[in-house]
């Protein structure tokens, strides 16, 4: 009877929450996997080279400070300043777009938001996969749409290393000049229309490099709690040991 | 509390080990919370280090500038200002500049300066910290008698310092005015806040 | 040596004098005598305290950073992750002290249900208990607002929007407590001084005195025994130890286990896959955007689903035969005449409103009586012995069902309430009021076995 109260108890649904609505890619069936590693530092390098010069421009950082991540990326002072602040910042200040809301609002219709955060908002494979799936779509406005965020205001900025990429085999939909909705099947799937100035493998590289640094850029203690806690884990479980011999020691008296 | 009789020893060890354990534990436990109440990146953003620019300083003219929330004032002295301060020794409390927390290494110096005649102060008086008033021509005309040889009043609790910063005898303020760490980047251009050497 | 003990004997002696030191040290420590058989379930107590002292003092130092302003708040909670040193541990422990205070309040009421620690002469100590639990469930809903996430906006927005559901008061109430037409600035601003303020200072007066009254009637046991009937020559119960040293370094252990549990969470996992941090509130709030799924954080979803689970359809095909019932049960088992009549005015008063009274009215309804039940158990549960050791299967059988019933709905508070789900949390519903409105009777009927003299270890 205890034991299955105790079953019930911990069998709380803990796993699959995050994956049901968090990890949809918009007509996709999944994201695509990402491999993170915080502790690759030529990867964020490259990452934070990408994200200033071809995302800052549009969209701010504007929690994070650029000394923070020189620091924390191993990228010095002088550097910082010449190859990453073009905004006039100081190296002390926060990463805010060059763009004024206003400006954004009436190019693009709609603010692009902070990026900050944004792996944690969506999820490290949904940016991944967001930033792989441009394709030239004449009837959007900006020229491009997107199978993970359908209709997009956003257009492919990087296409000149990506090339032109449209859908593999227009469905029957798609001939008939219907948009594609959101609801179409999640088969889809891109081909090269015109190749860019990067092979499928280097653009790859190039995003996940771009995705580590973001998730980076969510949370910069992140290696840092890692670390403690370790050393937390070890304090705890040498104190646990002495605690409970004593906690023995006195319950002896008990019978 | 005091327990009747003998403790046993392997009880009295194991509790002195565990009290141990957990004041250290607590002591790292509290180290965050008291970190967390230094100056945040942020405010040491704002406090980073200010470029100025000297060269139309006029002599015998006084800039301020900002940095770290205080007034710094950049002095250009002219040579009878800097004359002035070899005759004011007798009035002051530490002429030759003692006391190490009030000025670099490198302004403990008869100026108080890098270059004799650029003084740089923080604008706040050592007493309660208020900001001292600009008294810088000698004489009456400066409301503080015949003998006042030039320098900054604080009209708060009436200390007196000289040209150089230095504190006048029978003052409030204890220690002279500081001198902020400073360099320069080439000649016509100081930056407050670092050191010559390097760090702030 | 002597002398310095003498020394320190002289100053507490002083201090005695004038202040009950000694005295309170030995009334509720070194001299209160607790059951010698606790087991895993006794430490919840504790840990309730420990996490509650938790909260204050990282509160505390975030309040030091955080800025009540609907144009500041979500960069300054970034700034305290980013700019203040350690901030991001300090929000962390926060954050997940928050969801552990409810599993662990969870688990210490779930003892109460196991060995029956609300029964007499405890109910009064178990009613102090169930309004903590509501004034933690009111201080957990206004703390969530503030990061200003658009979590934390819309989960705000759908909670106030309940008060409008009140008959002739509702919509003025849910204005008064936004002080303004939606969540806003001002909603933001009082939220900030209930939160750090009001309901902390609320909480601890609640648990000092849920202490005053657990030392009054002393602790119950996992046996269900009164150990203060069994007393020796001194007065001194015979199955009791003090609780310092034996509880003080027991509840050390309990207290490092569940610091190792929280070390884990707080420093590797501390969004717990969205469960204890949702992903939603990783951008501002925005009153154009409503988040996919507007779901409240775990420790509110099974009352969350019950406020769900109550539609038209519900109210006319679950809760109508279910008053249906319960009125006959009650007019058939009860022989007292008034017993009988008021119990049919009531049940006809509840048919006519099902009828007249749309159904967001009785959701609302039904998620107040789904904490307002727990008020009434010590006198719904009239069964001869207290703990479930011995009990007889009906009593097991409906606790475990309500057990799953709990989890279920919880679970179901985070889904969307559609198809299998939305009837999964109908059955939930009316398995989760029966457990209360049928425990006179199956605790009446069930068989007992007989309780021992003495306590027992198991």
């Amino acid at each position: 009877m205890r034991t299955l109260l105790l079953l019930v108890l911990m069998g709380l649904p803990l796993g699959g929450h995050a994956a049901e609505g968090h990890n949809e890619c918009g007509q996709l069936a999944k994201c695509d996997p990402v491999k993170i590693d915080l502790r690759d530092q030529p990867s964020l390098q490259r990452g934070a080279r990408t994200f200033v010069n071809y995302c800052l421009p549009c969209h701010g950082a504007s929690y994070m400070r650029y000394n923070r991540m020189g620091q924390d990326l191993g990228i010095p002072e002088d550097l910082l300043k010449e190859d990453m602040i073009f905004t006039g910042d100081k190296v002390g200040d926060l990463m805010k777009t060059a763009m004024r809301k206003e400006d954004a609002k009436e190019w693009l219709k709609t603010a692009p938001p902070d990026l900050t955060l944004v792996t944690r908002w969506r999820s490290p494979e949904w940016v991944y996969t967001y930033l792989r799936n441009f394709y030239r779509d004449d009837k959007s406005a900006s020229g491009w749409n997107n199978l993970v965020f359908p209709n997009v205001a956003m257009p492919h900025v990087l296409y000149e290393w990506q090339g032109e990429l449209r859908p593999a085999q227009p469905t029957a939909q798609a001939q008939d000049g219907k948009p594609v909705e959101k609801t179409a099947p999640t088969s889809e799937r891109l081909e090269v229309a015109k190749p860019g100035a990067k092979t499928a493998a280097e653009f790859d590289r190039d995003m996940r490099d771009l995705t580590n640094f973001l998730v980076y850029l969510g949370e910069p203690a992140k290696l840092d709690r890692y670390r403690i806690g370790v050393y937390v884990l070890i304090f705890l479980a040498v104190f646990l040991v002495f605690a409970y011999l004593l906690k023995k020691e006195y319950w002896k008296d008990v019978h | 509390m005091s327990d009747e009789g003998v403790v046993d020893p392997r009880r009295r060890r194991l509790l002195i080990i565990t009290t141990g354990l957990g004041v250290v534990g607590a002591a790292f436990a509290a180290t965050p919370f008291v970190k967390s109440m230094m100056p945040s990146a942020r405010a040491k953003a704002a406090g980073a280090p200010v470029e100025v620019d000297i060269s139309r300083i006029e002599p015998g003219q006084l800039l301020t500038v900002e940095w770290r929330g205080q007034p710094v004032w950049i002095l250009r002295r002219t040579p009878e200002m800097l004359n002035s301060l070899k005759e004011d020794v007798s009035l002051l409390v530490d002429p030759d500049s003692h006391v190490d927390s009030q000025q670099p290494k490198y302004a403990q110096n008869p100026t108080r300066s890098i270059k004799p005649e650029v003084l740089v102060l923080v604008g706040i008086c050592t007493h309660l910290g208020c900001s001292p008033e600009r008294r810088l021509e000698a004489g009456s005309e400066s409301g503080l008698g015949s003998d006042w040889p030039g320098g900054f009043f604080c009209p708060c609790h009436g200390s007196k310092f000289d040209l150089a910063g230095r504190v006048f005898k029978n003052v409030p303020a204890p220690i002279n005015l500081r001198v902020p760490p400073h360099r320069y980047v080439v000649d016509t251009r100081i930056l407050i806040g670092v050191d010559q050497k390097g760090a702030a | 040596m002597n002398t310095k003990a003498g020394a320190w004997r002289r100053l507490l002696g002083w201090v005695d004098d004038r202040y009950p030191l000694s005295e309170t040290w030995e009334a509720h420590l070194s001299k209160y005598y607790a059951p010698k058989n606790f087991n895993f379930w006794y430490y919840f107590g504790s840990l309730a305290l420990v996490v509650l002292v938790l909260q204050i003092l990282t509160g505390i130092f975030l309040t030091m950073h955080y800025k009540p302003d609907t144009g500041l708040a979500f960069a300054s909670v970034e700034y305290i992750m980013r700019d203040v040193d350690w901030g991001w541990l300090i929000r962390y422990l926060h954050s997940t002290g928050a969801s552990l205070f409810f599993v662990v309040v969870y688990l210490h009421m779930f003892r109460a249900f196991l060995y029956g620690s609300h029964r007499n002469p405890r109910e009064l100590l178990w009613i102090i208990g169930v309004v903590i639990f509501i004034a933690l469930m009111a201080e957990a809903f206004m703390g969530y607002l503030l990061p200003w996430g658009n979590m934390s906006y819309w989960g705000a927005q759908v909670i106030i929007s309940l008060f409008d559901a009140i008959p002739v008061v509702g919509p003025g109430l849910a204005e008064w407590i936004r002080g303004d037409f939606v969540v806003a600035d001002a909603t933001l601003n009082r939220f900030f001084a209930l939160h750090v303020v009001a309901v902390p200072l609320v909480l601890i007066m609640l648990v000092f005195i849920h202490i005053v009254a657990l030392h009054k009637v002393g602790s119950n046991n996992p046996d269900g025994i009164e150990i203060k009937k069994k007393k020796d020559a001194r007065g001194i119960p015979l199955d009791g130890i003090p609780f310092h040293p034996y509880y003080t370094v027991k509840d050390i252990v309990g207290t490092t286990v569940f610091l190792i549990v929280f070390t884990v969470i707080a420093f590797f996992i501390p969004e717990l896959w969205g469960w204890f941090l949702e992903h939603d509130n990783f951008i501002p709030a925005n009153i154009l955007q409503t988040p996919q799924e507007i779901k409240p954080l775990w420790y509110f979803t099974p009352f969350y689903s019950i406020l769900r689970a109550t539609t038209s359809d519900m109210v006319a095909w679950g809760l109508t035969p279910l008053v249906i019932v319960m009125a006959a049960l009650i007019i058939f088992s009860v022989k007292r005449a008034r017993t009988r009549l008021v119990t049919s005015a009531i049940a006809a008063l509840l048919l006519i409103g099902f009828y007249f009274i749309e159904a967001k009215v009785w959701g609302v309804v039904l998620m107040g009586l789904a904490l307002g039940a727990f008020f009434l158990v010590p006198w719904l549960d009239r069964s001869p012995v207290k703990s479930i050791r011995y009990r007889g299967w009906m009593y097991k059988t409906a606790l475990t069902f309500f057990t799953i019933a709990f989890i279920v709905l919880g679970y179901l508070g985070t889904k969307p309430p559609s198809g299998l789900y939305s009837l999964l949390a109908k059955i939930g519903l009316v398995i989760y009021f029966l457990f209360f409105l049928l425990m006179p009777w199956y605790t009446t009927f069930d068989k007992t076995k007989p309780v021992p003299e003495r306590v027992t270890w198991k």
